[in-house]
């Protein structure tokens, strides 16, 4: 017998009462009757507290930026596996990890910790830093790091591709690559549309930006103006005497206080003020860049272009493997022609230095079938570092629903592993970046970032630290050989290939900024350095 | 029994492949039982130290969840003292019926929180902050009700709302025809 709308809905308000642990003695005592009699409720009842489960593993997931590491105490157990608990198995998305010690001597290998860089400075003017140890343009900052900004502009650029510039005298905490808590000073927040979501709170109100520019003063007196340029904002108040949620909108404002909202005396002002251009000092690293559009074929080599801001150098072909007909693998994309993986062709090519320490940035687009299940391998490429175990990078979708969102993005590393929350397997072409820094020495937090189609996602670092492992019998190339391997797994026992088409790949040798990955995306280039200018107003005289 | 240590290494690969892949759906089942995170995690862990334990027993190609369910339930059953103060445990008889009833619903389960995920993506962002912060490591409803700049109160009405049209969401995209 099925329930009815009201039983449903009582059954709803018990269950809510179970998992917030409100539940009365009453309720208690209702619930249990219900659950000992009726099968549909015992069945409603599992649905949503399995749902509250989920929702535990998909906020720590969403919260899991950077795990713990192994605690030495650990390392010497003689057990064969560990568990991790409690803390670590929540900020690790109550990922259980498996640690099984090696029996032989000699040194562990280093564990791979992923990084909790999320932002960088990306431009100045005229800085003083209230810290003894200056930052200077380009360099990377941390979740939880605070800016204590004396004199002079600072532009921020999040790893979600908001950019916020600093105004001295200014203090900020940079919370996440979608998070910040302006402490005091001023800032003027410039949100693309795949940043939307960017927050920036303080003790008087809580800004989520729905994509816009906007302007934040935090004064003395601990009150908070909020003025938006473009577009539009939620503004949530903290104050007791006023707490309803403002949606406000371009040349809109408000001052938000202890004793409530109001307006923004000067209002009028302002807005001129904060409209105003400031050129800022920005940082403009040189990159070399290698190219395969895919749209020419010569035999079974695809030419690469090299773009490079430091020197030039020629871009070595891609060899595509396995095709009978390698030209008639390419087949229409929205960029000209893009090649076709049908489970068995593979390719590579020779980028100098990608088996090294250096960062790189992978970008490419995909399309992967709808419902694929298997041949999820994209892009890999062999690393001889002993940090990475000597274990190869691997780009797949993700194939382990109990690691992760199944056809998620997924990079493997020797160490770990990160997933994404979108499932690719769609049927369409997305734009995929992953940035991988494994860093120069073994202390040196490892990197993953992953964008699909301009848009930062909340990836899940998962460690797997381990022992070296040889690379199998199987694999396609030696494990560091400067080789990028395209549609096939350099891992494992079983040849496992990709289904699905590739277009446009890039490999760059540095990260890309937020607004690179989207003009990539856009436009197919990299866009000129330097064109773009913040604008705030420029700092009154004797300041 | 076999202790840990006594694991081939081509048993450790399978129960740590096992294990890894599985994890959640056991700490779910658990969860429905004894739905405190801590207590859930707690229980997790114990049934994973019985699970290496009595690996050598598993039967390889049979019904791991089921199987490591079952080595939960024992615990739990063993473990009822310590949680007999709360107040949202059941008396043995409905514990049974439930847990029953939760074991032919691990598939289920498993496609449920597939399909929650594409309906965490559709959720307006202030309700998405405010849920995934109300199941964050460390955090409940007061933190969750600090940071949206709600009442308490309000907090709870939000997040009863928020589950149920996650629910629903959940429940039509799994329907024949849904969009999952």
């Amino acid at each position: 017998m099925n329930l009815t709308d009201r039983e449903i809905l009582e059954l709803n308000e018990l269950c809510n009462a179970v998992v917030d642990e409100t539940l009365t003695d009453a309720q208690r005592a209702r619930l249990t009757t219900w659950l000992a009699a009726s099968e549909p409720a015992r069945q409603y009842y599992v649905r949503a507290l399995g749902q509250s489960a989920s929702l535990h593993s998909y906020a720590s997931e969403m919260h899991a930026e950077a795990p713990h590491g192994v605690p030495a105490s650990r390392r010497r157990l003689p057990a064969a596996v560990i568990w991790f608990g409690g803390s670590l198995a929540a900020a690790a998305g109550l990922t259980i990890v498996f640690w099984f010690a090696t029996r032989t001597s000699g040194p562990e290998p280093a564990t791979a910790r992923p990084a909790a860089f999320v932002a960088r400075l990306s431009a100045a003017k005229g800085t003083k830093w209230a810290d003894p140890a200056p930052l200077r343009p380009g360099d990377l900052l941390r979740k939880g790091q605070h800016l204590d900004l004396a004199t002079g502009y600072a532009e921020i650029t999040f790893d979600s591709g908001a950019r916020v510039v600093l105004e001295g005298p200014s203090s900020l905490v940079i919370n996440s690559a979608w998070d910040s808590t302006l402490r005091h000073g001023t800032l003027k927040a410039s949100v693309p549309p795949q940043a939307v979501g960017f927050r920036v709170a303080n003790p008087s109100v809580e800004v989520t930006d729905l994509g816009t520019e906007f302007t934040m003063i935090a004064d003395a007196s601990g009150a908070t103006e909020v003025l938006v340029l473009k577009g539009e904002v939620e503004a949530a108040p903290r104050s007791p005497a006023d707490s309803e949620t403002i949606l406000l909108r371009e040349n809109e404002s408000r001052r938000f206080g202890a004793t409530g909202v109001s307006d923004v005396p000067d209002s009028a002002v302002k807005f001129a003020q904060f409209t105003q251009p400031l050129a800022l000092d920005r940082f403009s690293p040189g990159i070399n860049c290698v190219h395969w559009s895919f749209d020419e074929i010569k035999g079974n080599e695809v030419p690469a272009s090299a773009d490079s801001t430091t020197r030039d150098r020629a871009g070595a072909a891609l060899k595509i493997g396995n095709a009978d007909e390698p030209a008639a693998m390419r087949t229409p994309s929205p960029h000209g022609e893009a090649l076709r993986f049908d489970g068995r062709i593979q390719a590579s090519a020779r980028v100098p230095g990608i088996s090294g320490s250096s960062p790189r940035t992978i970008a490419f687009w995909v399309k992967v079938p709808e419902g694929a299940v298997t041949d999820a391998w994209m892009v890999s490429w062999g690393t001889g570092l002993k940090k990475l175990n000597s274990r190869p990078v691997q780009i797949s979708w993700n194939r382990r629903p109990g690691e992760g969102s199944f056809g998620a993005l997924r990079t493997d590393f020797g160490g770990g592993y990160a997933i994404g929350a979108n499932d690719l397997r769609d049927g369409r072409w997305h734009h995929i970046v992953v940035f991988f820094a494994p860093g120069d020495t073994p202390d040196t937090p490892v990197q993953v970032k992953q964008y699909i189609d301009g848009r930062l996602e909340s990836s899940r670092i998962t460690l797997t630290p381990g022992t070296p492992r040889p690379a199998s019998s199987s694999t396609v190339a030696p494990p560091a050989s400067d080789m990028v391997w395209l549609g096939c797994r350099l891992t494992g026992k079983q040849p496992e290939r990709f289904r699905g088409e590739i277009d446009e790949l890039f490999i760059a040798d540095r990260g890309l900024e937020p607004l690179e990955i989207v003009s990539l995306m856009n436009d197919n280039r990299l866009p000129v350095a330097g064109l773009a200018v913040a604008t705030l107003p420029p700092a009154p005289a004797g300041r | 029994m076999g202790s840990p240590a006594e694991l081939t290494p081509d048993n450790q690969k399978r129960l740590m492949a096992l294990m890894t892949r599985h994890q959640r759906q056991i700490f779910a089942y658990i969860y429905t039982l004894v739905p405190r995170r801590h207590d859930a995690e707690d229980l997790l862990q114990e049934t994973s130290l019985v699970i290496c334990e009595k690996f050598s027993e598993f039967a390889p190609g049979t019904d791991f969840v089921a199987w490591a369910c079952q080595i939960a339930y024992w615990r739990i059953r063993y473990s009822r003292q310590k949680f007999a103060r709360s107040k949202v445990v059941f008396d043995q008889t409905v514990l049974d019926a439930v847990a029953q009833t939760a074991g032919t619903m691990m598939t289920e389960l498993d496609e449920r929180h597939e399909a929650l995920g594409h309906c965490l993506q559709k959720l307006p962002g202030r309700d998405r902050e405010l849920v995934l912060t109300r199941y964050e490591p460390g955090c409940g409803v007061e933190e969750a009700a600090r940071r949206s700049g709600r009442s308490l109160d309000a907090a709870y009405k939000a997040l009863m709302r928020i589950r149920k049209l996650l629910f629903d969401c959940v429940s039509h995209q799994l329907a024949p025809g849904g969009s999952a």
